[in-house]
């Protein structure tokens, strides 16, 4: 049967327990009497309650989780200037995140706090977070950030002190902690699991009301094992909620005859080393290490690893980001200011020649789109942590829908990107995908054309019991929803999956369909020839369906 | 002519340099010993928390005195990430695939995601990095601008953060 899967777990302790619960708050009443948003206070993910409910009033709020100023040693920009052009470009919040590292702990964040209180006085209209790029010991990096508190910058810097990889991999003699054999060798990983407990306290402690992590560009040295992804999930699933669907970078690969790098997208180009998860192989069949229309291996894989983490049952949510450096274009290039010794490369100056650059200013090419009732600093948080989030690329759609609800007995209010539903074994459960297309051009100066959407799902098949799974060979394409060329504004598409009868999961990706597979899906970028503007995808985050 | 098989394990520092580092560092085991070798390999050794690197070689000539170095067999040897191999110093342009497989020790090239053909040109870009498969000596490659295919190991990969970490 189309989109059903058999559930051979049906008396799991989880399922009895679930019916128990749904009994006792009579739930043959109906489904509205279990569907106050409450999900805010969940720390577990037994909690038989409708996560992101259908209807509740939010907005889509456009923003980037990676951006880098001159207060990192590879970057140049003023925070003014990222914040400026952020605000340009359409973003309604974005996160500051330079390098973790010796000379940034103690030289860095005390320049940048100052620089972001000034921008946000400056420009009341966009949401200007404080983070970091933190060196994950053992692994790649990731975006950590908080919202503006009276404690914030002491728990970045206590942070970074305590559990950035390149501090605990450099010399006590240079200023580090000399305490791990490099930034990401294996014996790193059990500092990376007591950072994230360390957040998560600081939240238990209310020094902070939400702290997160993204885990950034994931598999570009293949570093980030699939045991290390599910390690942090599982250290704190409030804190550690994600991972860059697609990286930055995404001008790296425009040919140099188009006035590009000539790298590859995202700047993948790398080859696996000895720090590098040998699971993650190149073969005749793919490559790990190359971006797939612009996002990352772990996302664009249909049944990858980001579906093995899927169909575990547990969020693990996708975004999409700039890792703004040095922007496409531009004319500007570093200021001459030791980093190493203060902190910070200085005022960049400008060339007045067009530099060759692999990146694009925050909003320009990469949307993170976040659902929240306001745009506040904490609502757009709680909106990435609870995933009502979808990562889009150049304008390809404008918002994005999604409602899936019990038709049956169970959950028929439904659930939103990122929610969690419920029906009776044996049930209907709808899906319907409003699609908002693009209202204008990018700025590339084009009006994307969306050509069609994927419904992909897979079965929930319980916690992974080799913590290395980085396939769900049971996530299938569901059905393809074709968009006519002539069709403008507003679509609707709906979907149902008849005669449920066991836990699962679906998500949405959509494409401008100009490079496609032949089973539909993303065709692996060529390095030195990959124009982002003429592959574009979103990709959307799940929903996860339970049985009573 | 004898031929004999050595392994060295590499200084443990190296493993976090970039592939760049790690090949000098092992090219200077051998050559830094004075040993003549046609093969050189760098192996990944995962046997322990922390990894690190190893270095085989397969030596030409007469035997020789092997201080630091323990002999293995070619079954050992040959395999891991080849950094010197013979005909490796002829191919630094474009060549066919034909051509390198008939002037190399490069048995098979295969391209990451769709078939090649013999005619089809490498950008070798001055550095082939093959890898032992079962025996075989493959080099992995995928398409590039052109019409070309290239290794999909390049010497200069981007280095975030100037590469410290």
């Amino acid at each position: 049967m189309e989109g059903s899967w058999r559930d051979e777990q049906d008396d799991r302790p989880l399922s009895v327990a679930r019916r128990r619960f749904l009994a006792g708050v009579g739930l043959a009443a109906g489904a509205a009497a279990v569907t106050p948003g409450v999900a805010a206070a969940d720390h577990g993910h037994d909690v038989e309650r409708p996560r992101n409910p259908w209807g509740g009033g939010d907005r889509w709020f456009a923003g980037d989780h990676h951006i880098h100023t001159k207060y990192s040693p590879d970057a140049q920009y003023e925070v003014a200037t990222q914040v400026a052009n952020a605000r340009k470009y359409g973003l309604d919040w974005m996160v500051i995140t330079d390098h973790g590292g010796v000379a940034h702990q103690k030289f860095s964040i005390d320049q940048t706090t100052p620089d972001i209180e000034q921008a946000r006085r400056s420009n009341r209209d966009i949401l200007v977070y404080q983070g970091l790029e933190w060196n994950i010991p053992g692994a790649e990096h990731a975006t950590v950030f908080l919202p503006p508190g009276r404690e914030t910058v002491n728990i970045l810097k206590a942070f970074e002190a305590a559990y950035d990889g390149g501090i605990l991999s450099t010399p006590v003699a240079q200023g580090g902690k000399g305490l791990i054999t490099r930034s990401t060798s294996a014996d790193g990983e059990p500092y990376a699991l007591a950072a994230l407990r360390y957040l998560d306290a600081q939240v238990l402690a209310g020094r902070t009301e939400v702290a997160l992590m993204f885990a950034n560009h994931p598999a570009r040295r293949g570093v980030d094992s699939p045991h290390e992804l599910r390690g942090w999930r599982d250290a704190a699933p409030q804190v550690a909620v994600g991972m860059e669907g697609a990286p930055g970078h995404q001008a790296a690969g425009i040919p140099e005859a188009a006035g590009g790098r000539g790298d590859a997208r995202g700047y993948y180009e790398a080859s696996p080393g000895p720090d590098s998860f040998p699971g993650y192989n190149p073969t005749a069949a793919e490559n790990p290490y190359r971006t797939y229309g612009g996002f990352d291996w772990m996302t664009a894989k249909l049944g990858g690893l980001w579906d093995s983490l899927l169909a575990e049952g547990k969020p693990w949510w996708v975004t999409a980001t700039s890792d703004s450096h040095q922007n496409f274009g531009d004319t500007f290039v570093p200021g001459s200011q030791d980093h190493a010794r203060t902190g910070s490369r200085g005022a960049p100056t400008d060339s007045g020649v067009r530099q060759v650059y692999g990146d694009y200013w925050p909003g320009f090419y990469s949307s993170t789109l976040v659902g929240a009732r306001s745009k506040s600093y904490v609502d757009i948080m709680r909106g990435l942590q609870a995933g009502k989030v979808v990562a889009v690329h150049g304008r390809l759609i404008d918002g994005l829908d999604l409602r899936v609800r019990a038709l049956s007995e169970g959950d028929n209010r439904g659930v939103s990107i990122g929610g969690r539903t419920f029906v009776r074994r044996g049930g209907d459960v709808e899906v319907t995908i409003d699609v908002t297309l693009a209202g204008g051009p990018n700025f590339n100066g084009a009006i994307p054309k969306l050509a069609k959407v994927d419904l992909i799902a897979g079965p929930v098949t319980g916690p992974a019991a080799d913590r290395d799974t980085l396939a769900a060979p049971g996530t299938k394409l569901v059905k393809t929803f074709e968009v006519g060329a002539r069709q403008r504004g507003r679509i609707r598409f709906t979907h149902v999956f008849r005669g449920v009868d066991g836990p699962f999961y679906l998500r949405l990706r959509g494409s401008d369909g100009n490079r496609l597979t032949s089973e539909g899906g993303p065709v692996m970028d060529v390095v030195g020839d990959a124009d982002p503007w003429s592959d574009l995808w979103f990709h959307a985050n799940p929903v996860f369906v339970d049985i009573i | 002519m004898t031929q004999q098989w050595i392994r060295a394990a590499c200084d443990p520092s190296i493993a976090g340099g970039t592939a760049a580092h790690i090949d000098a560092h092992v090219l200077s085991l051998v050559d830094g010993r004075g040993l003549a070798a046609d093969i050189v390999c760098t192996q990944v050794d995962r046997s322990s928390t922390v990894a690190t690197v190893a270095m085989t070689a397969r030596l030409v000539g007469p035997p020789e005195q092997l201080d630091g170095v323990e002999i293995t067999t070619a079954e050992t040897g040959a395999s891991g990430r080849c950094v010197r191999f013979p005909g490796q110093s002829g191919l630094t342009g474009v060549h066919s695939i034909a051509e390198i497989t008939a002037a190399s020790a490069i048995d098979e090239v295969v391209a990451v995601g769709n078939q090649v053909t013999p005619d089809i040109l490498v950008d070798t870009r001055g550095f082939l990095r093959p890898e032992y498969q079962d025996g075989r000596l493959v080099l992995l490659v995928e398409p590039a601008a052109g019409g070309m295919v290239r290794p999909i190991e390049i010497e200069q990969p981007h280095q975030c953060c100037g590469g410290t970490h």
